[in-house]
């Protein structure tokens, strides 16, 4: 599983990258893994508020339905619009090309609440007992 | 519970989910790839889950006409048909596949593995002719070899002619090595191929022989879009107790020349009156998973309901399977409310995609 030790991670299996007061989001390569084939996604509006741990949109494979939560609150100021049209990007690349949204944070310290890579790695240790 | 092939499955890194019970393969390497390989090249599925009852005596084809909804008397050896048990208000206790194996006297009834147990309640219950019902379910493995390159591997495994089979008959052979075979030209994914029932000690060693001769493992993930490509109804979903083959779209199934079956005047009564809604194919034009439960509405008003939804992967478009008022034409457009948005669909005949494509 692969957990880039860079990054910051929410117990839903979202990732967060911290750039110049936002927060870049995706999901985790187990998130992508445990859905399958990614086939849509859909996102809030650009310029949306979303409060930390609600959800910023959903995703769909084959088999299941998902919503993605952001990871602290704030302001939608980028959306990753190719997505719409290419949600299997999510299956080969979900830390690079196929983040989803950015968030201008209201308040950065938030993050402090988020996982790093070690206790990522250790709660999907822990998940999968 | 776990099919014989249960390591096979693991070993081959499944993702393994529950299915009425049992342990079974969802995918291996994803459902897109998995389905994509079967509509054009092959795919295998451990189907071994499915029931296997055996009726046999002498009085059994009258008792088979009596509680399936098609002729049986009449079936040739080595002849399969697509039929159902149903209930006396002619609701779908069961789907099934019959093999005659001699006419008159001993036939096979491949049931859902779900409704194996209520199959043989009912069955048993309907008996007056005193055949003689077996359930040979636990030692019989189920192997379904699908899509356009079937045939050589079969040639390579068994150097079993496929051409010499006719679509929805059968062979029985001994094989060298995997024991007595019954080669079955049927199939849950409209690609071609076969359905190979033989004795459970064998089936891994059988199953591992088609892989390494390229067939491409798929899980139940696969077999449910295939089905839905080709819309082919899933019981427990499309159809049950509720619903009757005539609602379902299922007549060719239903042999209403047949005095009498179980469910007959039910039927007769429906096909008198008008049926209120008919099982149809609905594909979507916006973006979107239609999934089971989902409204289907034409101006603002509900029309029907989705039974079956997924993603075509030959198509990239939703497409689903709903009960829609029998007023609908085909090609007529309406709506599906996903996440309480209303996204533009169409009315469809299925098959929504041709069952093999080239490479």
């Amino acid at each position: 599983m692969n957990i880039p030790d860079d990054l910051l991670y929410t117990q839903d299996h979202e990732w967060g990258r911290i750039e110049d007061g936002t927060l870049r989001v995706g999901i985790t390569d187990y998130a992508a893994t445990e859905l399958g084939d990614i086939v849509f996604v859909e996102f809030v509006e650009k310029g949306s508020h979303v409060a930390k741990g609600e959800a910023f949109g959903t995703i769909e494979s084959v088999k299941a339905v998902s919503e993605v939560y952001a990871p602290a609150s704030g302001t939608v100021t980028q959306i990753n619009e190719p997505l719409a049209d290419t949600p299997e990007l999510l299956n080969q690349d979900c830390y690079g090309d196929a983040w989803m949204v950015v968030i201008e944070m209201d308040d950065p310290s938030e993050v402090k609440d988020l996982m790093d890579a070690p206790a990522y790695e250790e709660f999907l240790a822990q998940e999968a007992k | 519970m776990r099919t014989v092939l249960y390591d096979e499955h693991v070993r081959l890194g499944a993702k393994i989910v529950d299915f009425h019970g049992w342990e079974m393969p969802v995918w291996y390497s994803g459902i897109k790839d998995e389905h994509m390989a079967t509509r054009t090249a092959a795919g295998l599925f451990d189907a071994s889950h499915m029931g296997e009852l055996f009726v046999s005596g002498q009085d059994c084809a009258s008792f088979l006409d009596r509680i399936l909804t098609r002729q049986i008397a009449p079936m040739k050896p080595g002849k399969v048909l697509y039929t159902f048990f149903l209930n006396d208000k002619g609701g779908i206790i069961d789907d099934l596949t019959v093999y005659c194996i001699t006419p008159g006297i001993r036939y096979m009834l491949c049931v859902n593995a779900s409704n194996t147990e209520n199959d043989l309640a009912w069955i048993r219950s309907q008996n007056q002719e005193n055949s003689i019902i077996e359930d040979r379910s636990p030692g019989t493995a189920l192997l379904a070899l699908q899509g356009p390159d079937s045939a050589r591997i079969l040639g390579d495994c068994l150097k079993f002619d496929l051409d010499s089979l006719r679509y929805f008959t059968f062979a029985e052979l001994e094989s060298s090595g995997y024991g007595r075979l019954l080669i079955s030209k049927t199939g849950y994914t409209g690609a071609g191929g076969v359905e190979i029932f033989l004795q459970a000690d064998h089936a891994p060693r059988l199953w591992r022989c088609l892989i390494d001769a390229g067939a491409v493992p798929c899980g139940l993930g696969a077999r449910d879009t295939l089905r839905l490509e080709m819309g082919y109804p899933l019981h427990g979903n499309d159809i049950d107790e509720g619903t009757t083959p005539l609602e379902a779209h299922l007549d060719f199934a239903v042999d209403m020349d047949k005095p009498h079956f179980i469910g007959r005047e039910a039927l007769a009564e429906q096909l008198h009156k008008g049926l209120g809604r008919r099982l149809s194919g609905v594909e979507l034009l916006d973006k979107g998973v239609p999934r089971q439960g989902f409204l289907c509405l034409k101006d603002d008003e509900q029309v029907g309901v989705i039974t079956s939804g997924s993603i075509s992967p030959v198509l990239g478009r939703g497409i689903a399977l709903a009960y829609l008022d029998s007023s609908f034409q085909y090609g007529e457009e309406i709506a599906v409310e996903v996440r309480s948005k209303q996204l533009r669909a169409v009315v469809k005949k299925p098959p929504f995609v041709s069952g093999t494509l080239s490479k």
